[in-house]
């Protein structure tokens, strides 16, 4: 039932799903960079800084995502004693890192010319910012804490804590007065971005995802490697 | 025309910037990336090696250890 | 078919999530007045403890036709349809500052119908749409 919670299946099922990955990337990157740099319209009062959409709200979403995966992993975990989830979330760590970083820096950047400001100490920005120091606070534990039981638990409690942390990311528009925006496209609801500019969007959320997933396979892999390292001494 | 993609009516310099440094972190996350597996593969091969023509039978009847060591599969 | 272990631990840990998610939400409620950014008009005129020497913000809409330019020092009107607020402000203003549109202005009150901003900030609605679309919405 369980088939893919065993390691050797997955493994297996990774290497033969990489190679597709790798040649649909690089076309995909290059269409989604000109029609983000150039085809996409401006916006009717932002101008041309409404591109920076397009690199800022992806990367937000990858990384609200990849914290809820990586703290039901951690739970799963904890509970269940599942190895697999273990090295999953060790290898989806180091891209939601990444992807937080990104999307605070480029968000700021966008802020400079659209409200007048770089950082602002409002509820949304401040709890991404907090977010940022919940994925250090994670790939900190699991790497400098050596008895694994114990990191386990460590951990379980970080992500209790980081996942009311999301819920405050995502609901702070709504709940309180921010100088930030209300989210503009949503799943259920109306969504208020132009078709011309969802396009775009959508197509460099599917470059990101696709680079998430070439550097998921890589982690994953050196995971797997070390785990067997050990494991030779034992033959 | 072909000079307002740089300049962007006066807004180049956020937008590019901002392109560029998410480039430059996903460039940098890969490198490291591809760095860490690269020498832990090397490790790996090295390990095997060292043990005996036994040992290295039973290593790849197991279903991880021989998808490791198939040159085929390479995910770079 | 759940061992012992395995029920203790989940049993800890909804206790734990619970009395965590218990905790943060009462202590965003005393937070209340930190958490928010910024005031609105409405919400300066029901506060009873005012502080006019404290630095504070405000926002809203920039009502329309309201912008006066005077020398270096412009003065507005913040509203948001039920109370207004008038603001002076000497400086420039972020680009995106405009009749119609959010505004964050920080600074410290005179009185409650009077603002002295020391910085403007533009906030921007959650639509985005290539101006084209922007001139039909407003023919019809």
């Amino acid at each position: 039932m369980f088939n893919f919670l065993n390691i050797g299946n997955f493994f297996v099922l990774l290497n033969k799903v990489s190679k597709s990955i790798k040649i649909i990337f690089v076309p995909v990157i290059i269409i989604s960079l000109v029609f983000a740099l150039y085809l996409s319209p401006k916006d009717y009062i932002q101008g041309d800084t409404v591109r920076i959409m397009y690199v800022h709200v992806p990367s937000s979403w990858i990384a609200l995502g990849c914290f809820s995966s990586i703290s039901f992993l951690i739970i799963l975990n904890f509970i269940f004693k599942i190895k697999n989830a273990l090295i999953i979330f060790k290898s989806l760590a180091p891209i939601g890192l990444s992807f937080c970083l990104i999307s605070i820096v480029t968000g700021s950047i966008w802020g400079q010319p659209t409200w007048g400001t770089f950082w602002a100490w409002d509820a949304r920005l401040t709890s991404m910012l907090v977010l940022l120091f919940f994925y250090l606070l994670i790939i900190f534990s699991y790497k400098f804490i050596k008895d694994q039981n114990f990191s386990s638990k460590i951990c379980a409690v970080i992500s209790v804590f980081g996942l009311i942390n999301l819920f405050i990311v995502k609901y702070s528009v709504d709940f309180w007065s921010t100088l930030h925006q209300p989210a503009s496209v949503n799943i259920f609801g109306e969504t208020s971005v132009h078709k011309s500019m969802l396009l775009p969007l959508s197509f460099m959320l599917l470059g990101f995802l696709l680079y998430c997933a070439l550097i998921f396979l890589m982690k994953y892999r050196t995971e797997i490697i070390r785990m067997k390292k050990k494991g030779l001494k034992r033959l | 025309m072909n000079l307002n993609i740089l300049i962007m009516n006066g807004y180049g310099l956020y937008v590019w910037s901002a392109f560029i440094f998410t480039f430059l972190v996903c460039l940098i996350l890969f490198l490291k990336t591809k760095k860490s597996l690269n020498k832990v593969e090397k490790d790996f091969h090295e390990e095997v090696k060292k043990l005996s023509a036994e040992q290295v039978k039973t290593l790849k009847k197991r279903k991880i250890s021989k998808e490791i060591l198939n040159p085929q599969v390479k995910i770079k | 078919m759940l061992n012992k272990k395995t029920k203790n631990k989940s049993f800890i840990f909804f206790l734990f999530s619970l009395l965590l998610i218990i905790a943060v939400a009462s202590s965003l409620k005393v937070l209340d007045d930190n958490v928010l950014y910024f005031f609105s008009p409405t919400e300066i005129k029901e506060k009873s403890n005012l502080n006019l020497n404290q630095k504070i913000r405000i926002g809203g809409m920039v009502k329309n036709q309201s912008i006066i330019v005077n020398n270096n020092e412009i003065k507005f009107i913040v509203t948001d349809f039920k109370n207004e607020i008038i603001v002076t402000y000497r400086g420039t203003v972020p680009n995106l500052f405009a009749e119609g549109k959010g505004v964050v202005a920080e600074g410290k009150l005179q009185d409650k119908k009077y603002f002295v901003a020391k910085r403007i900030l533009a906030k921007h609605d959650e639509n985005y749409m290539p101006p084209k679309n922007k001139k039909k919405l407003n023919d019809k």
